[in-house]
């Protein structure tokens, strides 16, 4: 059963990764760093309930506002260029980052042991959860609660006219920004919004995984970041939570028991997926007919 | 810094020089596909580590073959294997979505390396290289031989390039498509025909390359291809998307300061710089070295 609950942990944080990944996306621009800024909210929320033994909820806050102003302050520099240029800037400001906690060594002295992150070997003993008392159960409860949260909001930002302006930012930005529509601006709020999605994922991940360190937010992850949401679909934020099920639980987990033939077939079934469906899992042409499906019969009755 | 240390600096940059073609080959691979189809290869360093693997299991029986044969069958399997990239990664996805094509390049760079790792058991290879025992030696600096011929081979193909690119046919279409992709076709050029071609031509750069790196390092590992995808990345912004000579140039600046960097802060802080050299130019001169200045569209 812990299996179970460990690996619904495991989809719920990748979940929120995707989502930030999902926000950039929206507006048209390929962001490689998702992991980075996941990191920075990782590594801040940690240290502030590690070391100045704060509560998790103001820590997460703090780390979501950190990640975020990261991801503004990216945002500005990195959106003068576009296409590849993107794709490299970013996977460079999130090589940087991860290299910068390789070397980044801040510890205290508590009782016998010494507490902080600690370069190349990374930051272990965050023990919030035992500590307080919350079992594998409420942990699951509290991830999923935030999920149901992020995805209630992008969700409803996305019915809203800001969604139909970033969506127009995304398909056409020369026609978009000939409409009067403050482009720059746009992008730059995407990736804020981005980066405070994942921050708040990364401060879950740290405190779930008990120990972090600098490899797990390589280039990797960035990519499982950006792949949520191009496998599950743009056209909606279900798209990228199927997707996460999809890589998490039947690829990773459910396929082990192939054993090595599983990593094989992991980047041939990517690739096949793109081939059959390059828009997506859950395109919009997959939605209007589950949309038919679904209410044939109300639609049926009132012709 | 005194004599001694000055003397060490300049030598790890003459070695980074000459490692840099390695580089510089992967960036003109990156560069060229680019050009010609407006998307980008995330698989394209995995292949051409791919192809020096190939090379090793094509001369399986003949572990005496000297070294030039190893890389000509490096370029050979490089080709196949970009011809199937190709096909299997780009053909059949819709032109107008790149991110689509984006992701099966990824997924097609996961495949090749789990396909390596399961091939060879995740251990890594001896790779042969060519005048190991060769010190060229010039008052106190010493050239090691295995580099020199890497610069030297890695010189010669882009020369060969060059010269496939601007003065056959093939070139001449080439750059016709990455210019005008209809007004070509209008032409008669074959899209299809051309495609294929730039992805073998590419793909036989990228398995030089990958030996390249192989007898440079001296052996072969299923890790080499992610700092080698991200450096070919690299080396092509910092040249400019689409411009050869640039790419040639960032090859070489690259190498040489990734190596003075390992020399002067240790290995574990020599990226880091890398891409901040990157960041700034993204910053100050997004068009790479060879950008045209700034002016009206």
């Amino acid at each position: 059963m812990d299996f179970y609950l460990g690996l619904a942990q495991v989809i719920g944080v990748h979940t929120l990764l995707g989502l930030s990944a999902y926000c950039v996306l929206l507006t048209g621009q390929v962001s490689l760093a998702q992991a980075a800024f996941f990191a920075v909210g990782a590594y801040v929320a940690a240290i502030l309930t590690v070391i100045f033994k704060w509560h998790l909820f103001a820590a997460l806050g703090v780390s979501a506002v950190v990640s975020g102003l990261t991801a503004c302050a990216v945002g500005f520099p990195a959106l003068r260029v576009k296409g590849l240029m993107l794709v490299v800037a970013t996977l460079a400001f999130g090589e940087a980052v991860r290299l910068f906690f390789f070397n980044f060594t801040y510890q205290i002295q508590a009782g016998e042991l010494k507490i902080g992150p600690h370069g190349a070997e990374g930051f272990r003993q965050i023990r919030y959860f035992p500590e307080h008392g919350w079992s594998t159960f409420d942990v699951l409860m509290f991830i999923w609660l935030m999920v149901a949260i992020v995805m209630a909001c992008l969700w409803w930002l996305d019915q809203s006219r800001a969604g139909a302006v970033m969506r127009a930012v995304g398909e056409d930005e020369v026609a978009a920004h000939s409409s009067g529509i403050n482009v720059t601006a746009v992008k730059v709020l995407a990736m804020t919004i981005g980066g405070v999605i994942a921050g708040i994922g990364g401060g879950i991940f740290a405190h779930y995984t008990t120990h972090i360190e600098h490899v797990q937010f390589g280039v990797i992850l960035a990519t499982f970041a950006i792949a949520y949401p191009i496998l599950g679909g743009l056209s909606n934020v279900f798209g990228t939570l199927l997707a996460v099920i999809f890589i998490q639980g039947f690829l990773i987990e459910g396929l082990r028991f192939l054993g090595d033939w599983r990593n094989l077939l992991f980047g041939a079934l990517i690739v096949l997926a793109m081939n059959l469906r390059p828009r997506g899992f859950l395109d919009a042409g997959g939605v209007a007919s589950l949309k038919r499906m679904l209410f044939a019969g109300k639609e049926g009755s009132g012709a | 810094m005194d004599l001694l240390d000055l003397i060490d600096a300049v030598q790890s940059v003459a070695d980074g020089l000459l490692f840099g073609s390695t580089y510089a080959l992967l960036g003109i691979g990156f560069t060229l596909i680019f050009g010609v189809m407006h998307k980008i290869n995330l698989s394209y360093a995995a292949a051409s580590i791919g192809a020096a693997y190939g090379s090793l299991l094509l001369l399986g029986g003949f572990t005496a073959a000297p070294a030039i044969i190893v890389f000509m069958a490096a370029a050979l399997c490089g080709g196949v294997i970009g011809a199937l990239v190709y096909f299997i990664g780009f053909k059949f996805i819709p032109v107008a979505n790149p991110l689509a094509t984006l992701m099966s390049t990824v997924g097609l760079l996961l495949l090749i390396d789990e396909i390596i790792v399961h091939t060879t058991q995740g251990v890594p290879l001896a790779y042969p290289a060519l005048y190991s025992d060769v010190v060229i030696r010039l008052g106190p600096f010493m050239l090691r031989g295995d580099l020199m011929f890497v610069f030297v081979l890695g010189c010669a193909c882009m020369v060969l390039f060059l010269l496939l690119l601007y003065r056959t046919r093939l070139g001449i279409a080439t750059r016709a498509v990455s210019q005008q992709p209809i007004a070509s076709q209008l032409c008669g050029i074959s899209i299809l025909q051309v495609n294929v071609l730039t992805f073998v031509v590419t793909g036989m750069l990228g398995g030089i390359a990958g030996a390249m790196s192989g007898a440079a390092i001296g052996m072969l590992s299923p890790l080499l291809a992610q700092p080698l995808t991200v450096k070919g990345l690299i080396v092509t912004v910092i040249g400019g998307l689409g411009s050869i000579p640039g790419a040639i140039i960032a090859g070489l600046i690259v190498g040489g300061l990734e190596s003075l960097f390992q020399f002067l802060r240790g290995v574990t802080e020599r990226d880091l710089y890398i891409m901040m050299l990157l960041f700034a130019f993204l910053v100050f001169r997004p068009g790479g070295i060879f950008a045209r200045a700034p002016g009206r569209d």
